[in-house]
């Protein structure tokens, strides 16, 4: 009795509450909570679809509706252990350029963001220089590839400049990743130079004028000021430029260009894997895709408070 | 410790087309150990001129000195001078002692021991030495302003340039404040010059104060001095609250003649005016005496308009017509003792007493007659 008693309270204040926030609820509320309602939904089911269905049978594939989960009998991890396998490498020669090409073209980008922002020079100059980075955002990926190539095979080979690494017993594909890593840091300059130039013209003037005239020179003021406190922007740019390299397949189907390569990327790979003349195998398919956003989401789970502040910044 | 020496000091911005005069042709010497505030209304060049004395903004014209060596393209941080700024500019991301070592770690070659020594001896002089390991976040307004002048100190610099450093605290850490840094100001003995806004800083912290205006300087000497012998109008309005009464007038013999009153000045002022006629004739509040009866032509019959009591004293608002519209009428403002008891609408007569005058060129505002400092400290002594 004694038991009971409070836990029927606890249910009485429960309704209550509930019946008095229902009471209070407008046609609007409701109308938002539906609106919000679609809004997960409308995300959560594509991703949830593919989750279940890269651990399905092929037979579950066909009899259960692709939302839901396969039942004991249609569960498998066969598919994921073939797309690990088949992956694994390209994952490999993917972080071989992603990562240097990310934390170089955040490097440049910050560097240069501070010369074009904390020193005193003429502003038409700095105006030209700021113009002709900023530009260069808003040049197409489509636009280059011609040239891009063009670059690569004639002016600049680097299978030759390079001829004393493949002579230790490296395959001379693997120029296609140095290209990739050039290529995506100059691409990358531009917008990590803009996103570091905005958080730098919101920091304090006077601090950094203080630090001057405490002796420090501007490359001291850069080191000991301000990279310490650009911490939330780097996530920022981290963040992006890494996913932005990561899951770019143009330049890397320029560049590397066949998946039997030693030094395919993920990318490369992933784009063949699971079709074959018999159809798609979709559960194969949906593995290799997750598997290979294992990387992305990484980034974002490591850097995301910083990348907070930084946006908000 | 150093002299410093600005010698006709001209700043001028581009702004599209227009060429903008933010300081105009300013001289003045500093010398060693001297306190001396730059004082005058917002957009009057004085932060500009400490910008030029610190190097953050370049010198359009002149030259400018530290000890007889001419500083004009000498980078900020080979001028051997400290700053303290307005928002104290503190480094966020290190602890106050990293805030207070890095000027000595990156002008002088110092072993650490004896950076980490200089700034425990500051931290104890400042009263921080508990707060060394902290942030700057983790501080008060209090606290972080008085890590921004350790900062400054602990390099022992030859010139303290200081922005408004106590603008940012409420009024009673502002005076507390404003008596330390006097204090040690005088215990280093370091050449400083102070901006700010506040005339009471002005007044109760330097050994000189220069006053400028639409970025030429008005007067530069001793705050009394300033006060009672003020160089011009400007000058004159700008020091003193409340402010000094003016009165248009024309001289016509030996009578200065305004809209509601007439003014008989003796021959020693009128010999100071020379040919000049039109004349602003300025009175401080605190020279006007009420008096019982009107004896003598320096005394006017008037009307009570305002009182406002401040407790030791009332401020005192007069009108020379009870029958004027207290909006247009010419107003008289007179600080008398508080305990002395007038009220609104009563008639009482003012005296404006003939040695506390001041006249001013209407024309030019420049000071044909001041009061002497002589007779303004008598007059102390008498009371």
């Amino acid at each position: 009795m004694s038991d009971t008693k409070p836990r029927t309270d606890g249910g009485a204040t429960t309704t209550a509450r509930l019946r008095r926030t229902l009471d209070r609820m407008t046609v609007e509320d409701a109308g938002l909570y539906v609106v919000l309602l679609f809004a997960a939904l409308f995300y959560i089911v594509p991703i949830e679809s593919g989750l279940v269905t890269s651990f399905k049978t092929g037979t579950a594939i066909i009899e259960t509706a692709p939302f839901a989960p396969p039942g004991p009998s249609g569960f498998t991890f066969e598919k994921w252990q073939t797309a690990i396998d088949a992956l694994l490498r390209g994952m490999g020669n993917s972080l071989l350029y992603a990562v240097p090409a990310t934390v170089i073209s955040a490097i440049v980008g910050s560097i240069t963001a501070y010369g074009l922002t904390i020193p005193t020079w003429k502003k038409s100059y700095k105006a030209v220089v700021l113009m002709l980075i900023i530009a260069g955002i808003f040049i197409p990926y489509q636009a280059v590839l011609v040239p891009l190539t063009q670059f690569w095979s004639q002016w600049a080979q680097l299978d030759q400049v390079l001829s004393f690494v493949w002579a230790l017993g490296v395959s001379n594909d693997y120029a296609g990743i140095v290209e990739l890593v050039i290529t995506h840091v100059a691409y990358g300059i531009p917008i990590c130079t803009l996103l570091f130039r905005t958080y730098y013209k919101t920091m304090s003037e006077e601090m950094i004028e203080s630090a001057r005239l405490d002796g420090a020179t501007l490359r001291r003021v850069y080191r000991r000021i301000v990279l310490p406190l650009s911490g939330p922007m780097f996530a920022v740019v981290l963040i992006y430029q890494f996913t932005q390299i990561w899951n770019d397949l143009l330049f890397t189907l320029v560049l590397v260009s066949t998946e039997s390569s030693p030094a395919a990327p993920v990318v490369l790979i992933l784009a063949g894997l699971g079709t074959s003349l018999e159809g798609q195998d979709f559960a194969l398919r949906m593995a290799g895709a997750f598997f290979a956003a294992l990387p992305t989401l990484a980034v974002y789970i490591f850097f995301g408070e910083e990348f907070a502040e930084g946006v908000a910044a | 410790m150093a002299t410093l020496e600005l010698d006709s000091i001209t700043k001028t911005f581009q702004d599209g087309d227009e060429e903008i005069v933010a300081v105009d042709d300013v001289s003045m010497s500093i010398d060693d150990g001297e306190f001396l505030v730059v004082v005058g209304p917002s957009g009057c060049g004085k932060s500009t001129t400490l910008r030029m004395v610190a190097g953050l903004e370049t010198i359009t014209a002149g030259t400018l000195s530290i000890d007889d060596r001419v500083v004009n393209d000498v980078k900020s941080q080979d001028r051997d001078i400290a700053m303290v700024f307005q928002s104290y500019a503190l480094y966020p991301h290190m602890s106050v002692r990293q805030n207070m070592s890095f000027g000595l770690e990156e002008s002088t070659d110092l072993p650490d021991e004896e950076i980490n020594r200089l700034v425990s001896e500051t931290g104890e002089m400042l009263g921080i030495s508990n707060l060394l390991d902290r942030r700057p976040s983790d501080l008060s307004g209090g606290q972080q302003q008085r890590v921004a002048l350790g900062r400054a100190i602990v390099r022992d610099p030859e010139v303290f340039l200081m922005d408004e450093p106590l603008s940012n605290l409420d009024a009673k850490l502002r005076a507390e404040m404003r008596t330390e840094l006097q204090r040690l100001q005088n215990d280093l003995g370091v050449t400083t010059v102070y901006v700010t806004h506040d005339q009471t800083e002005a007044m109760t912290m330097g050994d000189r104060i220069a006053i400028l205006d639409g970025g030429e300087l008005q007067q530069i000497a001793s705050p009394l001095k300033c006060y009672h012998e003020p160089a011009n109008q400007f000058v004159a309005s700008f020091l003193g609250e409340p402010s000094m009464n003016f009165f248009d007038v024309t001289l016509d013999g030996n009578r200065l003649v305004g809209d509601v009153f007439d003014y008989p000045v003796a021959d020693e002022v009128r010999a100071n005016l020379g040919q000049t006629t039109d004349l602003v004739l300025g009175i401080r509040p605190e020279a006007i005496e009420l008096v019982e009866r009107k004896s003598d032509a320096h005394e006017f019959e008037m009307t009570v308009d305002v009182v406002e009591p401040m407790g030791d004293e009332n401020t005192v608002y007069l009108h020379f017509d009870p029958d004027a519209d207290p909006d247009v009428a010419e107003t008289l403002v007179a600080t008398i003792d508080g305990f002395t008891r007038v009220s609104e609408g009563d008639s009482v007569v003012a005296r404006i007493p003939e040695d506390a005058i001041h006249v001013f060129d209407r024309l030019t505002g420049e000071a044909l007659h001041n009061r002497s400092m002589e007779d303004a400290a008598d007059q102390v002594d008498l009371v």
